[in-house]
């Protein structure tokens, strides 16, 4: 084979295998991002981040009915709590997302792509 | 009084796969990572008891060996080798009156739990829930086929994974997954699919379907995460606690494979001659 060609599809081959990794790691990131609460699950965005953080801002922290992932509403007895939860959730699962998004970049070949410990 | 829970795995050998030893690796990782206990409903009592660790398991419900209802189909072992064997699934639908739990959570024993996102169905207050949504780890192919029962039909649902708690609602609905069954050829002409083979996601999704008042609806709550899966023409490589690898099939390109490496996803590995090979060489290093 001309080795031009050769050198192309192994890099063909690298970057569909790249491309593989970091669409799991989003499908882990996304499935990080699952809170359950009151018997409810909600999925943690930046829009419900913000809505809880608005109301417990105003002073609605008790009590309080959101509708969770099925739009089915859901009484949570305590805001505050809820707010920090969903807080945590969010930074665990991003900094993990981060720091395996960040060992995957570092990685220039395609064996090395799927050995790593963290991706 | 605090309610029963646990996990039910199906196990029929059928000569050519062994879904018991499937049931035992399955098991202890739903020991490890759900916490419940696990039991097995088996034609193969005494197999299981004489070449693996029970202990894995709960209660073992023994369920007569039987020949009768069973279709011959493919099964590929990654995309250039495939062998046929009998398919025996057709016992699905008596799960809620031989579990013994009032929160069941049941499961294909190829459904490999590599995290504990299952755990929490048994906080939820749905009584009902399985998998819709779907996502080939390949991403490549065509997924058509798992979004609708056929063409111009019925949404589809996974029957791979269901947890249900034992209500009178949730009895109507696995009595008429029998009734579906016992009538499949006239169903499964009504729903307009082609196979004769009775498959039990189509089973369930025809059922639902009937539930939700012959539409759409939430009679079946989504299960928390994903459905992800691999085809049979994929090959799992290998398995370490939370990380499996894949060799996923080349699009348009026989016999040729990428790798793909997953950490914390539970996945349906429809593969089950690779799975097989993986499950003996964890066992080996065990």
């Amino acid at each position: 084979m001309d080795e031009r060609l050769e050198k192309a599809l192994d890099f063909s081959n690298y970057m569909v295998t790249l491309n593989n990794q970091k669409r799991m790691l989003k499908e882990k990131y996304n499935e990080s991002l699952v809170y359950f609460s009151s018997g409810c699950q909600f999925t943690v965005t930046r829009e419900l981040i913000t809505f809880v953080g608005f109301l417990v801002d105003k002073g609605n922290t008790e009590d309080i009915v959101l509708t969770d992932d099925n739009d089915l509403p859901a009484k949570i007895a305590d805001l505050e709590k809820f707010y920090e939860d969903i807080l945590d959730v969010y930074f665990t699962a991003s900094n993990r997302y981060n720091s395996a998004y960040e060992e995957l970049k570092k990685n220039r070949k395609t064996e090395t792509l799927v050995e790593h410990e963290e991706i | 009084m605090k309610k029963s829970k646990g996990a039910i795995l199906i196990a029929r050998n059928n000569g050519r796969l062994d879904y018991i030893k499937q049931a035992v690796f399955l098991a202890k990782r739903i020991s490890h990572y759900i916490q419940i206990p696990v039991s097995i409903i088996t034609d193969s009592k005494d197999y299981l008891l004489d070449k693996f660790d029970s202990s894995v398991f709960d209660d073992i419900i023994e369920i007569p060996w039987t020949d009768k209802n069973n279709y011959n189909r493919l099964f590929y072992d990654g995309s250039l080798s495939h062998k046929t064997a009998p398919f025996k699934n057709d016992i699905r639908d008596q799960v809620y009156d031989l579990s013994p739990y009032d929160e069941t959570l049941l499961l294909d024993t190829d459904y490999i739990i590599s995290n504990d996102l299952l755990k929490s169905c048994f906080d939820m207050n749905d009584d009902i829930m399985m998998f819709k949504e779907s996502y080939d780890i390949a991403k490549s192919r065509n997924e058509k086929e798992f979004k609708y029962v056929s063409d111009y039909s019925v949404d589809f649902y996974w029957a791979t994974v269901v947890f249900f708690r034992k209500t009178p609602e949730n009895k109507i609905y696995f009595d008429l997954i029998k009734h579906v069954k016992e009538n499949w050829n006239h169903y499964r002409r009504v729903y307009q699919i082609k196979s004769e083979l009775f498959r039990n996601d189509f089973a369930f999704s025809i059922a639902i379907h009937i539930m939700n008042g012959f539409d759409k609806g939430d009679f079946v709550k989504p299960l928390p995460g994903k459905h992800y899966y691999t085809i049979d023409k994929d090959i799992l490589w290998k398995i370490e606690n939370d990380k499996m690898l894949f060799l996923v099939e080349k699009e348009k390109y026989l016999g040729e494979y990428l790798p793909i490496k997953t950490k914390g996803n539970s996945i349906h590995v429809m593969n089950k001659f690779s799975l097989e090979r993986v499950i003996d060489k964890v066992a080996n290093n065990e």
